[in-house]
């Protein structure tokens, strides 16, 4: 069993990373070398700066917010949890004072984060369920929101036993040591994580984040690179 | 469908891949924001009128032939065959979207689903399934342009005949001058009509009244080319009046009321030593320079409203010329919609008026929001600035007896002269 564990929380992240980078950078360049539309492709009336309309319609979706505003909640609150779940990642590291300027205890939000990333998925994923959305919905769609509800659930769950059970066999200091000795590419599991009784859960969440991470670039999620490239096409 | 076929299709579909076409097709979500957009499915509420279900069938085959995915695991993305079943759906998608673009404001990326609709109707003119009667009607614009020795006495005949309809109207003195001048080298303005008399004769008489240096074109402005998707013969259709632009040295192109015409010449023309613009535009300028002056007598008691034709407003920027000539004909103005990037197609658009009485049913029951529209605004004088739209008005007013009348803008303008 452990040596399944270490295959995921070692190799299989490497490789993850691996295809998440280059595949993204991979299609990311293909894309940019294509030609150019030749004509103009923006709605008018034409609003001044056109760029900040783009970055505002990328960020903000006021269009989202105009017709369905239900779903603009949801959203809102699942990117800026995504926002804050990278956050709460990156000080998985490290010390970022940065980050500290709201001093608080890592992980960020007292475990609501991931919570509220939760919930919004499975309305994301329950919404699907239901008409028209459903009518448009191919199983891509499911997929994505199943696989990330899985990593958001596992992840947290170590979030929320910490905090809300005062469960303290893994800690912070853990993950650190876990996490540097892969950048500094030394890969060593401590025994805290590798044999502890919520090793699965870490093991979980890192395989679902792997997964994840290696189809990024091949499905719908290329939206967050060219979401607003595709808005300043729309704003001229 | 033979492996040959389906091989020249998807060089086909290689060519419309650009930048901004790969942007469209790799990132849509099916969030469904855009699902009470487009104005079939307002009036007709069925998943396949819905803009990412239309995208989606293209884009299905996209993933089955240019992504890996399609090739590693096709059911994730239902990535689908090119087959005469497909091409059928194609068929069904791209001619019951009018590439009016409303979709494109609700979609929280901007995907143009005109633009993959283009791809569709590529692949039905590579297979042979496009609607015939556009691609004979694109080719007879391209013979002329080829020919134009041919069409050309016959044409001058009949401007001579027209001529004699505008002295009559409007009491004009021709003071030597011609009255519809056609072939000027060195006229400032290119104006290019429609066949037909409802679009040279009252532009010719504000041209007069204004005083413009202008010469009509041989050429309609009609570009079939555009409407089935077919950018070889866009092009062919484009270029017959930008060579005939350039010969006679305009320093001005203006475009009757026709919304792919306008939307063709201004975006796809490329850097030209003339400016394109529509007679809309041109209008709104005489008025603002005094060239031109209007009573608002021959619109007195009349509630007027004006339907904002897509590829001149949403898609070409011509937004405020037209109420700006508006407020010189009425005092009784109502708009339409508050924001006019909302303003709903008027269901006639990307070829269906062309197509007649094949599609009069389906462009009667997809319209019917718009139909509701104008009722809304209690007008009786509904006008507008595209042949296409016109025509299309012109079939809901009788259809749903919406007793409005329906007008160019242009006519507007000519028969509220006043000549001096």
């Amino acid at each position: 069993m452990q040596t399944a564990y270490y295959l995921i929380l070692v190799p299989m992240v490497y490789a993850a990373f691996a295809v998440f980078v280059l595949g993204t950078a991979v299609r990311l360049i293909q894309t940019a070398r294509r030609p150019p539309h030749p004509t103009t492709l923006q709605i008018f009336p034409k609003k001044e700066p056109a760029w900040l309309y783009a970055v505002a319609d990328t960020f903000l979706m006021p269009s989202v917010l105009r017709h369905t505003p239900v779903l603009w909640f949801f959203l809102a609150v699942f990117h800026l949890a995504v926002l804050l779940l990278i956050i709460g990642h990156l000080e998985l590291f490290g010390d970022w004072a940065v980050f500290q300027v709201v001093p608080h205890e890592v992980f960020l939000g007292r475990g609501f984060v991931g919570l509220a990333a939760a919930v919004s998925l499975l309305y994301l994923l329950v919404r699907r369920f239901h008409a028209p959305v459903r009518d448009l919905s191919v199983p891509e769609d499911y997929y994505l929101l199943i696989l990330l509800f899985l990593t958001v659930i596992f992840g947290s769950q170590m979030d929320w036993a910490r905090r809300w059970y005062d469960y303290d066999v893994m800690g912070v200091g853990a993950y650190r040591a876990y996490l540097w000795s892969l950048v500094t590419f030394k890969p060593f599991v401590p025994d805290e994580i590798l044999y502890s009784g919520h090793a699965f859960m870490l093991v979980l969440h890192v395989f679902f984040a792997n997964l994840f991470l290696m189809v990024f670039p091949f499905t719908k999620m290329m939206h967050t690179f060219l979401a607003l490239p595709m808005n300043l096409l729309k704003r001229g | 469908m033979d492996l040959q076929t389906r091989e020249d299709l998807l060089k086909l579909f290689q060519t419309k891949l650009n930048r901004a076409m790969v942007y469209y097709l790799e990132t849509c979500t099916r969030c469904g924001v855009c699902t009470t957009a487009c104005h079939v499915y307002q009036s007709m509420p069925q998943a396949r009128y819905i803009a990412a279900y239309r995208a989606e069938i293209v884009r299905r085959i996209y993933k089955k032939y240019f992504k890996g995915q399609g090739k590693v695991w096709p059911a994730y993305g239902e990535a689908k065959e090119l087959t005469e079943a497909a091409l059928q759906e194609l068929y069904d998608a791209a001619y019951s979207c009018t590439g009016c673009r409303r979709c494109m404001v609700y979609c929280p990326f901007g995907i143009d689903t005109q633009m993959i609709m283009s791809i569709a109707k590529l692949l039905l003119v590579g297979a042979h399934a496009e609607p015939e009667i556009l691609t004979l009607l694109a080719d007879t614009s391209i013979e002329k342009g080829r020919s134009l020795e041919f069409f050309k006495e016959g044409f001058l005949q009949g401007v001579k005949n027209l001529e004699q309809k505008v002295l009559e109207k409007w009491k004009m003195e021709a003071e030597g001058k011609t009255v519809i001048p056609v072939d000027v080298e060195g006229a400032d303005l290119l104006y290019v009509a429609l066949a037909g008399a409802h679009s040279i004769i009252p532009a010719a008489a504000v041209f007069n009244a204004a005083g413009e240096n202008w010469t009509l074109s041989f050429f309609e402005a009609v570009n079939f080319g555009a409407f089935v998707g077919d950018p070889t013969r866009t092009k062919l259709i484009l270029d017959r009046i930008v060579n005939e632009a350039l010969r006679l040295k305009v320093k001005e192109v203006c475009i009757c009321e026709c919304g792919t015409a306008y939307r063709v010449m201004k975006q796809l023309s490329g850097t030209q030593p003339f400016k394109v613009s529509s007679v809309t535009e041109v209008h709104a300028r005489y008025l603002r320079e005094g060239r031109i002056r209007v009573s608002k007598e021959a619109f007195r008691g009349q509630a007027v409203t004006y339907h904002d034709p897509c590829q001149i407003a949403r898609n070409g920027g011509i937004l405020e010329e037209p109420r700006f000539i508006l407020q010189h004909l009425t005092d009784d103005y109502r708009e339409m919609a508050p924001d006019p990037r909302y303003n709903y197609c008027c269901g006639g658009g990307g070829g269906l008026v062309a197509l007649g009485e094949d599609t009069l049913d389906f462009r009667m029951k997809s319209a019917r929001v718009k139909a509701e529209q104008v009722q809304r605004t209690k007008a009786t004088l509904l006008a507008t600035a595209c042949e296409n739209c016109h025509t299309q008005l012109s079939d809901l007013n009788r259809h749903y007896g919406l007793g409005v009348n329906v007008q160019f803008l242009t006519s507007m303008v000519a028969d509220a002269l006043v000549v001096s």
